[in-house]
């Protein structure tokens, strides 16, 4: 900082300065994100089912906290790539330093088939954003097999599979029954 | 065992959209003075500082408590930085009354602030990556799932963004004022998160608040009615969990229920004169009076519908103005701690509930999952006075 830049200005106010910076690391992922991580490569999507409640964590998080017992490989489940849109909401992009996104998008809960796991704030493809409703079938659109990537899966990770799916496309199936899901947020 | 907390002093800056006259330390001294001058006491007869405020890449000061202790008079002294998410302002206030209650220090300044303005917190809650979606793309769901589940119609969350910012203008602090914001023009206004109009949105703000907790001892030197701690808590639950009720967090219901059993309080409906609700978009004002039993299952649209929740009405919620009408987020917590402590002082001004002696405070955070609450009283038996 330049000593003219910390000097007031005659009106007294505080001289601001922009200054951007950098900070990168990489952790290690504990084993059972690894493991997740890894079959997201494969194409698919694993969770770890409660022995005890039976609810699935996805991604798996080696026990479950609300039992407070330990989930291991033995309690792995392989996930359905398809499912249903159980809540959503159409974000108007806020322009900050690093936003691409200019156009109105859609962020969804997908529930997904055959039991309780739900991925939140996933990107919906192929779809206008005034045709997204509660009900609608979705699948996943896995990228291509050489293209994926799990840079960006974490520990801290809320069940994200960016990076590996560009979003979840409509099936065109017909819409499973809104009244279900209308009303039962779950995140 | 606890011995009674009061507060003394309270100040707070005026909430705006750019602090350019003051630096970070200069912003949280001018709270702090201005809670020490209303206790009317110096910087040394502070025993302890504890600071909070929102995520340091808000605005890129990281671990600021350590620059921050010699324009808050800490040098030499235990200072103490409390991080609870947007909850923050709350918890940093409970954290410094149980330094009171449990006999550690005699006179507690706490302090919270945010300046937006020097840092992008859309930026900063995005982790500096594209297709951030904010605060309110994350809760545009719960509030479309709460609308479903009790059946509420939709002008509820314009009626409550007018009257909050009609409140605010009754508040010289409140950084919107909007005296004359109509429901059309709430109704009118962009959409930024469905159902989240422009209007029905929280400011972006730089602001600072700070209270003086002390004992009894301290409260009966003080020069202007104190406010008495009634009751505290504090409770969180995973931000995400399979089967997770985000609407109505059992975190927040379960802090509710130890709040008001610490306060005595049987009906918070009918025990409560006033409430300073941590609401950021107008949805959680019903959301939360459902979410903290205060009303019951689609009862909390409801009561706003009807003005109950009007600064007149038999239950006044943010006569301040809110979060809605000022948003310095480390300080937003606080704010709605220090309002409550205002109003049963019989000190709040122009947005003074009449005869209000019992206040509930309330600020939340995180994914809806840190909650923080106090009831405060203007005398320790407030709440027994109501029965």
């Amino acid at each position: 900082m330049t000593p003219a830049a910390t000097e007031p200005d005659d009106d007294n106010s505080v001289k601001m300065m922009d200054y951007f910076m950098q900070l990168e690391y990489r952790e290690p992922l504990c084993p059972v994100v690894r493991r997740y991580a890894d079959q997201l490569l494969e194409g698919r999507l694993i969770g770890h089912q409660c022995p005890s409640c039976g609810l699935v964590y996805l991604p798996p998080r080696g026990y479950c906290p609300i039992c407070v017992v330990e989930t291991t490989d033995a309690d792995e489940t392989v996930l359905s790539d398809r499912g249903t849109v159980t809540n959503y909401t159409v974000v108007t992009p806020v322009q900050y330093y690093g936003q691409h996104e200019t156009e109105p998008f859609v962020r969804a809960s997908v529930t997904l088939d055959g039991g309780n796991a739900t991925m939140n704030l996933q990107d919906l493809v192929d779809v206008p954003v005034d045709e997204v409703r509660v009900g609608m079938r979705v699948a996943a659109v896995w990228k291509p097999k050489g293209e994926r990537s799990v840079a960006d899966i974490s520990n801290r990770s809320w069940g994200s599979a960016e990076g590996c799916i560009d979003g979840w496309r409509p099936t065109g199936e017909p819409d499973a029954p809104a009244e279900q899901f209308l009303g039962k947020a779950t995140f | 065992m606890s011995r009674p907390a009061a507060i003394v002093g309270i100040g707070q800056t005026k909430h705006k959209k750019r602090r350019d006259d003051v630096s970070l330390p200069g912003l949280v001294r001018e709270a702090a003075q201005r809670a020490l001058d209303d206790a009317e006491l110096g910087w040394t007869d502070i025993d302890a500082v504890v600071l909070g405020k929102a995520p340091d890449p808000f605005e890129g000061v990281m671990m600021p408590e350590l620059s921050m202790a010699d324009a808050l008079g800490a040098v030499g002294k235990p200072i103490m930085r409390v991080h609870t998410a947007g909850s923050v302002g709350g918890s940093t206030a409970l954290v410094a009354t149980h330094l009171v209650q449990t006999g550690i220090h005699d006179r507690v300044l706490t302090v919270a602030y945010e300046k937006q303005a020097e840092g992008n917190a859309q930026w900063g809650l995005a982790g500096g990556r594209s297709g951030g979606m904010g605060a309110g793309g994350i809760f545009a769901p719960w509030m479309r799932s709460y609308m479903a589940r009790a059946g509420a119609p939709e002008h509820i969350g314009w009626m409550v963004a007018v009257k909050d910012r009609r409140n605010a203008a009754k508040n010289p602090y409140a950084h919107l004022q909007m005296p004359n914001l109509t429901i059309d023009e709430v109704k009118d206004s962009p959409m930024l998160w469905d159902p989240i109009h422009w209007h029905e949105s929280c400011p972006s703000s730089d602001g600072a608040c700070a209270m003086v907790i002390t004992t009894e001892d301290g409260a009966a030197r003080s020069p202007h009615p104190p406010a008495w701690v009634l009751g505290t808590a504090m409770r969180s639950e995973l931000g995400t969990f399979p089967g997770r009720d985000p609407v109505r967090p059992q975190a927040g219901v379960e802090c509710a229920h130890l709040v008001y059993e610490a306060a005595g309080i049987r009906d918070p409906r009918q025990q409560v004169d006033i409430a300073e609700l941590y609401v950021p978009f107008s949805w959680y004002e019903p959301m939360w009076l459902e979410g903290h039993d205060i009303a019951g299952p689609g009862e909390g649209w409801r009561m706003v519908e009807s003005g109950e929740t009007q600064i007149d009405g038999s239950f006044p919620v943010n006569p301040s103005g809110g979060v809605l009408s000022s948003n310095p987020i480390g300080a937003s917590g606080m704010l709605r701690f220090a309002e409550t402590a205002l109003q049963v002082r019989g000190r709040a001004g122009e947005h003074q509930v009449p005869d209000a002696t019992v206040g509930l405070a309330q600020a939340y955070g995180g994914a809806a999952q840190y909650f923080a609450m106090w009831v405060v009283g203007s005398t320790l038996d407030a709440v027994d006075q109501k029965r």
